[in-house]
């Protein structure tokens, strides 16, 4: 219990501390944000809209009032998801804006981890059972490699030869175009069609990150002693590969989830801009391009508050998995 | 808590073999040849050196200015006169892409020390003193390592107007740490309770003057492994910034060479050139630093090295 206590009070940190960040970023940066922002509004816009310069100095800075002042009235603003209007999307406030995308982002990079979790775990566990053997010699070092490719590159490449050359797959934006957003056959079967190149290319970038992990863990977890009593006791080799040492060594590579998710959030910016796919990733990279930066600061606050969520279920997940954490 | 821990470790006979294999590493003759006498490492050496000579010659072997335009010459696949093809512009891609080797490295090299000088610092630094300073340098590698570190750059290139080579250099030395920080601060871990540290300690040598004078070089090889692993993620980032376009906007590199190729959307034309040989360029830098880093680990890590060899 005060292990998970003291988890809780890391991740309200955490949140306070990306919360900041984010409130500090645009008042340390050289220039004036606030009149790249407005640049982009005519005054009709502005006057349509009262109260929006207040919310943006709150955000970005550049007001009359103290820092303190601001600090109070942007956590204010954002505890109401008040985030003013995104000025690449006018008139849609950013909350907006973001509730339209980052649920096809949500979708490609959630199924994508799960699946380059369970290959990349799964690939490291036997690659170290039998060392030397074909998985070892020649998936790991095919993964391995694909993992350092670039995440641009290999969806560019995955663009050409999979979707252009062997039309295997559709290879731009998230659904076909005519379609509009909803729940119905249509639509879904289309955005699935659609998510299954760019899913493709996360977990070629992101099984191999695992394979390598898991497969050091479990090579010095197969010296330990209870692995050879586990064998002494004469149990079929997998289910001592599976059951004792696979599960042991799956704990440290676990511990690694969040800043691995991370990264997968940030190779997911890549990947949506090389398909043109509607999600929060493409959203990001237009808004910083566009001086859109109401939209910017929302958008990096949702992508650290899904990285400590997903931490959070790991460490829940840990907690299942790890009797030594629930005994203490 | 850690000062529960008991001071004489039961382990120690393996490990003083250990650092003084490693100690003999330190006289430049040692390193590289043993370096040179693991198989991954001597690949991603010479791959390397490779990479490394052709950033010194690159002013001589490229045929053109790489922003020299030619209308009369876009859009041409790979031939004789134009070796990796040109652009929409006419520009010869072979030219950026050897000019951008050059930037690219020095980018990378760069901004990889600024993160390990702080790493190693914090991390070890954190791992001897203990205590609540310990607490307070893991606590916040911790929480920066669960900010997203692509959204953060992003957003900050996107407020900077001017995005010159010192300011990427700068701005991703000063993201990039935190990782390293939490290796370096558990390899510091196990080395702070040994006879050398503590004989120090018992000498009345300052914190600082351990960390810098005692640590630090027997931690050498695995700040070096640090260094090379912050040093490919830094290629990486940094192509992947040009890549959205949010990068350094002011030399050639191959990050934004495939910016371009992307912006006129020439791979849907059918044109592989103007992305396949920057991300050949980048590739080929980053996997000779993986193995040259899988090399370093298997040396430093009998158990991986021995089964390998035993193979």
């Amino acid at each position: 219990m005060r292990w998970f206590l003291r988890r809780l009070v890391f991740y309200a940190f955490a949140v306070w501390v990306a919360l900041t960040l984010n409130f500090l970023l645009p008042r340390l940066m050289p220039g004036d944000p606030i009149a790249g922002v407005l640049a982009h509004l005519s005054p009709s816009q502005i006057q349509a809209n009262p109260g929006i310069i207040q919310t943006y100095e709150a955000l970005l800075g550049g007001g009359k009032g103290t820092i303190w002042h601001d600090y109070v009235v942007y956590l204010h603003r954002l505890a109401h998801l008040n985030f003013g209007i995104s000025t690449s999307n006018y008139p849609a406030p950013v909350s907006e804006v973001i509730g339209r995308t980052l649920p096809y982002s949500i979708f490609l990079v959630g199924v994508a981890f799960l699946i380059a979790f369970a290959i990349g775990t799964t690939v490291g566990m036997i690659a170290a059972w039998r060392r030397g053997g074909a998985v070892d010699t020649v998936v790991v070092p095919t993964l391995m490699a694909l993992g350092a490719f670039p995440a641009f590159f290999t969806a560019l490449l995955g663009v050409f030869f999979l979707g252009l050359k062997l039309k295997w797959f559709p290879i731009q934006h998230g659904y076909d175009s005519g379609l509009v957003p909803g729940f119905d056959w249509a639509f879904l079967s289309s955005a699935f069609r659609h998510s299954q190149l760019p899913i493709l290319v996360i977990v070629s970038a992101f099984a191999g990150g695992w394979v390598l992990n898991m497969r050091t863990v479990m090579i010095n977890t197969i010296s330990e002693e209870y692995v050879a009593m586990a064998h002494a006791k004469g149990l079929r080799d997998r289910r001592v590969m599976t059951r004792y040492a696979g599960r042991n060594a799956i704990l440290p590579p676990l511990n690694g989830f969040a800043a691995q998710f991370a990264g997968a959030v940030g190779g997911l910016v890549f990947i949506e801009v090389v398909f043109s796919y509607p999600g929060a990733g493409l959203t990001l990279q237009q808004a910083a391009l566009g001086n859109d930066y109401p939209l910017t600061q929302g958008l990096l606050l949702i992508f650290a508050f899904c990285v400590i969520a997903s931490s959070f279920i790991m460490d829940l997940a840990n907690f299942v998995l790890d009797p030594r954490v629930r005994a203490s | 808590m850690s000062q529960l821990q008991p001071i004489i470790e039961p382990e120690l006979a393996p490990l003083t073999a250990f650092t003084a294999r490693k100690r003999g590493g330190l006289r430049v003759p040692g390193w590289l040849s043993l370096l040179l006498a693991n198989r991954k490492s001597r690949f991603g050496l010479i791959v390397l050196a490779f990479m490394i000579v052709i950033a010194v010659i690159a002013p001589w072997i490229s045929v053109a200015h790489p922003t020299d335009f030619n209308i009369l010459a876009t859009r041409q696949a790979p031939s004789w006169h134009h070796l990796f093809g040109t652009t929409d512009q006419g520009s010869d891609i072979f030219s950026q892409v050897v000019l951008g080797t050059r930037r690219s490295l020095i980018l990378g090299a760069a901004a990889a020390l600024i993160a390990t000088t702080l790493a190693a610092t914090l991390g070890i630094l954190a791992a001897y003193a203990g205590g609540i300073v310990d607490e307070v340098v893991n606590f916040l590698t911790n929480v920066f390592l669960v900010i997203p570190t692509i959204p953060l750059l992003v957003v900050i290139s996107g407020y900077l107007k001017a995005r010159g080579m010192t300011t990427m250099i700068l701005v991703l030395g000063l993201t990039l740490w935190a990782f390293e920080a939490r290796i370096l601060r558990g390899q510091a871990l196990s080395l702070r309770n040994r006879d050398f540290v503590q004989a120090a300690k018992v000498a009345g040598e300052s914190t600082w003057r351990i960390v810098f004078g005692e640590l630090m070089p027997n931690m050498i090889s695995r700040i070096t492994a640090a260094f090379v692993l912050v040093f490919y993620i830094a290629l990486l980032v940094d192509a992947g910034l040009e890549f959205l376009g949010l990068g350094d906007n002011t030399h050639v590199s191959w990050g934004m060479v495939i910016y371009w190729a992307q912006v006129n959307s020439t791979v849907l034309q059918g044109e592989w050139w103007p992305f396949l040989f920057p991300g050949l360029a980048l590739v080929v830098t980053v996997v000779a630093l993986v193995f040259l880093l899988a090399g370093i680990d298997e040396l430093s890590n009998p158990r991986l090295r021995n089964i390998k060899r035993s193979k």
